[in-house]
């Protein structure tokens, strides 16, 4: 019950037996997995744990934080290629595939499965044509309330498909306060995203 | 609804002796009214527990709260459960799982994916009575105690907990399913069956329409083997109530005995009720993933409804969705034979022209998404559908 | 089975929390020792749950203990209430929507900061500080109760039964290590006029008994050791 989500997020990182830590993203130019490069103005903490639960995210390339696993997440996904999934898959679920050709609307269809496997709710609130760093791209507004703890996400995603390859961005906060108090510096990060050429 | 009043009696299960089902076994005389029982008791201690989880449950998010829809549901309830309906409270829960449960404090919970599965009236009063035949005679109670002392409250819970696709314990919880719907016996099953069909009947609804909710969920299961899907995570209900032969050959021996004024089906009633509500309980069907249940769901509610373009529209999206091989010729048909129909979505326009796109059909696809954005100028993917047709996107 | 992974999960941390002690941290915001003289507080529900584990390391909720505990926990506080006289004040009944959604984030950040502030994942950028908010709509909670701060508590306890605790002592004998309960309790005080946690304690440790009413007082003499009076 209401263990679960305090379990999880607390000892997680102990069962895997690991000097576990969160990695500072100091100001500047930060590259993300050799494949995306970017600029931010604040610093941020990485999860070292690149695979670590998470249930708005799970399976991303690299997740960052400034208040914490249960508040804001900015989740990056690189280079999903041909077949491969948005995300991982948890116990018992399957997700379903990414296909180069997909619309932006198929695209956020593969997220909003990734978002929900825990039985939490999404909502779209807005989809449209966009800018991923210098890439014509697509942007789109959600909503999620959080199955564990009844909490209510607001959420903002940039993405583009780039040589058959996707590449996603996704912040994802608490509505009461969290989100609008990141947003600011959330946005100029997304708009600085440039793909490396893989 | 209704408040419960709370009388607290000597604390024993006094009540217990006096009811049961008799000789004519749908001759069925509910219990007298229930007492609170003592905190201290193992009885008491359960009340304590749902109690709680009623009070997290009525804050939940995923509460479904239009007073007209819970109006109708709790009308029902109420009537089936005569002397005891100022007992319970009933709670509707989006949530696309076929489940309906009754906490032994009272606290009954009806969740979207058995309402989107029942046909009529009679069918949802058949699964509430035989839920409040539980109520009625404390099978939970007996459940646990007998659990406890046999230690397989451990499998109980397993059951409970493995049932939900991935454990998800938060939701199973919320469901009060560990109380009041753990795995009840064959002789639990018959009782609640008998006085599920009993209590039915009393309120005018045709007893035959009890087995058909059953066969209608096996015939789904079926539907999900036969395309290579997960059944045991499917159904928490089926976990709780195991479906067996033996039950579905006592509700049909049920339907064929004489009922006289027990006739309704309440089929447009129903239909209306849902209606405000139907739309998001299919499309959180379709996001369960589980094509094989759900195709053959949909065209159990298109049997009854041919002209039902709502339904046609989600048939297309369980095909699209899946994406087999062939699928998409058979999204495509049900899209085109949707916009035939009545009552059809105008987002059948948007998946018309996003399954078009694959197809490299580019004219028909911008024609289909043109439609949408005439219908629905104020999508939240209006700017992005307009930009298909400008042939500016990515 | 997923309750015995949590069964091990509780030990794990219990171990793992206890190592990360070593390295005490701030219970107070920066810029906070102590609640100013005439300020109020609201005592918010005690958010409490008590478990029994079965021999077979079954975690099962015990709604009776859990009564109990709450009444106890709730005496306790009322005592301290008492002795603050008119600065402190309780809220009751049924929530609103927005007090509701308030809680449910401040559950939220209070895990947050038990897993990044108090536990390993220390976050960089927070340089050690306690520094975590509900935001202004903590304001609302101010105009319902008419208090400046809240002190919310929020309680998990789990017991051996008779006979978990008989397979312990064979365990012991065995040379085996078998879990008994856990105790895991926070408290955090809010300034409600700007959302600020400004004071922050979490306790994990294996002993301690909320049935009873005087290892109930322990507890929150624990818990509240260092509440910025």
């Amino acid at each position: 019950m209401r263990l679960t989500p305090w379990l999880a997020a607390a000892a997680l990182c102990a069962l895997a037996g690991c000097a576990a830590q969160m990695v500072k993203v100091e100001p500047g130019q930060v590259t993300v997995k050799e494949a995306l490069s970017l600029n931010t103005a604040n610093a941020w903490n990485r999860f070292e744990l690149g695979q670590m639960y998470l249930s708005v995210a799970p399976g991303a390339a690299e997740v960052w934080t400034q208040d914490g696993v249960t508040l804001d997440a900015l989740a990056f996904f690189v280079g999903v290629a041909q077949g491969e999934t948005l995300g991982r898959a948890i116990a018992g679920k399957k997700l379903p595939q990414f296909r180069s050709t997909m619309t932006p609307g198929e695209i956020v269809e593969l997220y909003e499965q990734m978002v929900t496997q825990d039985g939490s709710a999404f909502a779209l609130k807005r989809i449209a044509p966009g800018r991923f760093g210098d890439q014509p791209g697509f942007r789109f507004e959600h909503t999620i309330t959080r199955k564990s703890d009844n909490v209510l996400l607001k959420g903002v995603g940039q993405g583009a498909v780039v040589k058959g390859k996707l590449y996603l961005v996704a912040f994802t906060a608490p509505s009461i306060y969290y989100y609008d108090r990141h947003l600011p510096q959330v946005e100029p990060l997304i708009a600085s995203v440039r793909i490396r050429a893989p | 609804m209704r408040r419960r009043p709370f009388l607290l009696g000597c604390g024993c299960l006094a009540f217990v002796a006096a009811a049961g089902v008799r000789a004519d076994e749908y001759d069925y005389q509910a219990p007298p009214r229930f007492s609170r029982p003592e905190p201290s008791s193992d009885e008491g201690g359960l009340w304590a527990y749902m109690d709680r989880e009623e009070q997290r449950l009525k804050r939940s998010s995923f509460l479904i709260r239009d007073p007209a829809l819970n109006k109708y549901v709790s009308d029902i309830a109420c009537r089936l459960a005569g002397e005891h309906c100022p007992e319970m409270r009933v709670y509707l829960v989006r949530t696309p799982y076929f489940n309906a449960s009754m906490a032994p404090n009272g606290m009954m919970q009806v969740w979207s994916g058995l309402l989107v599965r029942m046909q009529n009236e009679a069918q949802l009063s058949a699964v509430l009575g035989h839920e409040i035949g539980h109520y009625l005679q404390r099978h939970s109670v007996d459940r646990l105690r007998d659990a406890k002392s046999r230690s397989s409250f451990a499998q109980i819970l397993g059951i409970a907990l493995g049932v939900a696709g991935g454990g998800n314990l938060g939701m199973l919880a919320q469901a009060g399913i560990l109380a009041s719907g753990m795995a009840y016996g064959r002789d639990q099953e018959r009782e609640a069956d008998r006085i599920g069909i009993a209590l039915m009947a009393r309120s005018g609804y045709a007893p035959a329409e009890a087995g058909r909710v059953w066969g209608q969920l096996l015939e789904e299961s079926e539907g999900a083997k036969a395309a290579g899907e997960d059944v045991s995570t499917t159904n928490i209900l089926f976990a709780s109530h195991p479906p067996q032969e033996e039950r579905r050959e006592v509700l049909a021996t049920a339907a064929k005995r004489d009922w006289p004024g027990a006739t309704r089906a309440g089929a447009d009633e129903y239909r209306a009720a849902l209606a405000p509500h139907r739309m998001g309980f299919l499309y959180d069907e379709v996001r369960r993933r589980r094509f094989g249940e759900s195709l053959v769901l949909f065209d159990r509610l298109l049997k009854s409804s041919p002209r039902d373009g709502q339904v046609q529209y989600f048939k297309g999206e369980a095909y699209r969705l899946r994406g087999r091989e062939g699928d998409t010729k058979l999204a495509l048909d049900a899209y085109r034979a949707a916009l035939e129909l009545d009552n059809t979505p105008p987002e059948v326009h948007r998946s018309l022209g996003t399954v078009l796109r694959q197809t490299g059909e580019d004219a028909e696809a911008t024609r289909a998404f043109k439609r949408y954005l005439d219908l629905k100028p104020d999508a939240e993917d209006a700017e992005l559908i307009r930009s298909y047709l400008t042939g500016s996107q990515s | 089975m997923i309750v015995g992974m949590r069964r091990a999960l509780l030990s794990v941390l219990l171990l793992w929390v206890a190592a990360g002690v070593a390295l005490a941290q701030s219970n107070l915001a920066p810029g906070f020792t102590k609640l100013p003289p005439n300020s109020t507080i609201a005592l918010m529900p005690v958010d409490v749950e008590l478990f029994e584990i079965s021999a077979g390391g079954v975690v099962e909720p015990r709604a009776d203990w859990t009564a109990t505990a709450s009444k106890n926990i709730m005496a306790d506080l009322r005592v301290r209430k008492a002795k603050l006289g008119a600065r402190a004040t309780e809220i009751t009944g049924e929530q609103d929507e927005a007090v509701e959604a308030l809680n449910n984030l401040h559950g939220a950040v209070s895990r947050a900061i038990v897993v990044h502030h108090f536990g390993q994942l220390k976050l960089p950028t927070k340089d050690g500080k306690l520094d975590w908010t509900l935001g202004p709509d903590a304001a609302k909670l101010r105009e319902k109760s008419g208090a400046d701060y809240a002190l919310f508590t929020w309680v998990r306890d789990s017991y051996a039964s008779a006979e978990r605790k008989a397979m312990m002592v064979v365990g012991a004998l065995l040379g085996v290590g078998m879990g008994g309960g856990v105790q895991q309790a926070y408290a955090s005080l809010v300034d409600l006029r700007t959302g600020q946690i400004v004071w922050f304690n979490r306790m994990v440790r294996g002993t301690g008994d909320l049935r009873e009413a005087e290892p109930a007082a322990e507890t929150l003499n624990a818990l509240l050791t260092g509440f910025p009076l």
